[in-house]
């Protein structure tokens, strides 16, 4: 698998109008994947695809500053060759269609993935010991200090994993890896509190807002939030307080979920990166939930969806409206 | 002070609800009067931030008013707020936020007896469930 994406590039960076290509590599210490960059061929060997390489890498194309040109200039260099899982092609697609980013700028390298390793999990298993990880019959192969260790995909899988509808990219000029089942996903976690009153769930949530220390973490790492300027900077008004305590707290997670609202594609990101470890999916999963119940709508799948709240039907159901 | 006096913030769409609230004034209709109201041109003018921001800054309760389906002086401004508003209601649900304190209606020009019945409603419910302290801003210091 890895050789074809590293051969794949090779070839890729050899053109001419190629920037460079976005890749994993392996990280500096423990288990840890880092996203790797390369600008020559001779870069790409550092290239590896493992069940770590969790990162969705469909942000960084985002991140890069792009300068005005003079007018009738066109950039010499213009596309970015990316390697992106189910996950991330489903975020790299919406990004296209809401014109984020340009599909002519954008190679896609797509890897078809049955499922990524939780760094948590991971962690609590083998706490602070350096692992190296392959896919081996359908169970994961860990080499943790040098010893081999087969363990089956549910005990480390991560949770968005388990109710995967896309493994299998949805846009991609180039395929590698075999086909994977999609799994079914019933949105267990967001209905498991569906009868509780609303104090009840205010406790738990009101929890979880409280030990926000709106780092922004979130923020920085999903693929979704790229406005130029973000609500939570803008001080004329100053929609959310800048203070750290629970009501400044669930204004902004809550305007970061609705922000999502028909955007997000669940790759988990938000969560695999918030240090205080707060559910953050499931707000997301469940304005997604609303979204495909409401409007039939899902993020991420066709190319030429309109943005959700950006169009409407006529018999769009009213029931919560007196 | 022996009994709660619920605060509620009601934005109205300027050509249909406000005309209603207005109505339900000039026809001297009988309601509570706990609602500040705060016109705006057109119910989807109305940001979800507008909701979170009202109920931190003190509010009990929230009302959209805006134009029937279809009456919409913008021709299509209401089905927009309608699809917002879907979402954010059943996200504050989600977190715990009493679905009572977050309400949209549909009130017309000439709807000024719904407008008052609903303002009598609203507070009546609100009364029922208390102040809104969940995450309203606290002055710190």
């Amino acid at each position: 698998m890895i050789t074809e994406i590293r051969e794949a590039v090779k070839e890729y960076l050899a053109r001419d109008d190629v920037k460079y290509a976005i890749g994993y590599e392996k990280g500096t210490y423990g288990s840890k994947v880092a996203p790797s960059f390369a600008f020559s061929p001779k870069d790409v060997d550092k290239f590896i695809f493992s069940p770590l390489c969790i990162n969705n890498l469909a942000v960084y194309p985002l991140l890069e500053e792009k300068l005005p040109l003079p007018r009738g200039q066109t950039a010499e260099k213009s596309k970015i060759v990316v390697v992106l899982k189910g996950c991330d092609s489903k975020a790299m697609l919406q990004i296209i269609n809401e014109k984020g980013l340009s599909r002519d700028d954008i190679i896609i390298i797509g890897v078809s993935c049955s499922g990524v390793i939780d760094p948590k999990k991971l962690q609590a298993k083998f706490p602070n010991s350096p692992i190296d990880a392959a896919y081996k019959d359908g169970k994961f192969l860990l080499l943790v200090n040098g010893e081999e260790q087969h363990i089956s995909k549910d005990e480390l899988i991560f949770e968005k994993c388990k109710v995967c509808e896309n493994p299998n990219p949805v846009i991609y000029d180039l395929l590698v890896g075999e086909k994977v089942e999609p799994k079914v996903d019933d949105f267990t976690d967001v209905t498991a509190r569906k009868d509780d009153k609303p104090e009840e769930r205010w406790n738990h949530w009101g929890q979880e807002f409280d030990r926000c220390i709106r780092c922004y973490a979130c923020r920085g790492v999903c693929p979704m939030c790229y406005c130029k300027k973000c609500i939570a900077e803008e001080l004329r008004p100053a929609w959310i307080g800048r203070s750290v305590n629970l009501s400044e707290n669930t204004a902004w997670n809550l305007i970061r979920a609705y922000h999502l609202a028909g955007r997000c594609i669940d790759c988990g990101e938000c969560e695999r990166v918030c240090p205080m470890d707060l559910p953050l999916r499931e707000l997301n999963r469940k304005m997604a939930k609303d979204v495909f119940e409401l409007f039939d709508y899902k993020a991420g799948i066709n190319l030429d969806g309109k943005p959700v709240l950006a169009v409407y039907k006529p018999d769009d159901p009213e029931d919560f409206i007196l | 002070m022996s009994e709660f006096e619920p605060n509620i913030v009601a934005f109205l769409c300027n050509w249909c609800s406000y005309a209603g609230a207005d109505l339900a004034g000039t026809s001297r209709a009988q309601y509570p009067p706990n609602v500040k109201v705060i016109r705006v041109m057109c119910s989807s003018r109305i940001n979800p931030l507008f909701l979170i921001n009202t109920l931190q800054q003190g509010a009990d309760g929230v009302l959209i008013g805006g134009c029937h389906p279809g009456d919409c002086h913008y021709v299509q401004g209401n089905y927009f707020a309608r699809r917002k508003f879907g979402l954010i209601k059943s996200l504050m649900e989600q977190v715990g936020v009493d679905p009572a304190r977050v309400k949209m209606a549909w009130v017309s020009a000439s709807e000024g007896s719904k407008f008052a019945e609903l303002i009598q409603e609203l507070s009546d419910e609100l009364r029922e469930i208390g102040p809104m302290e969940q995450f309203k801003r606290r002055d710190e210091l």
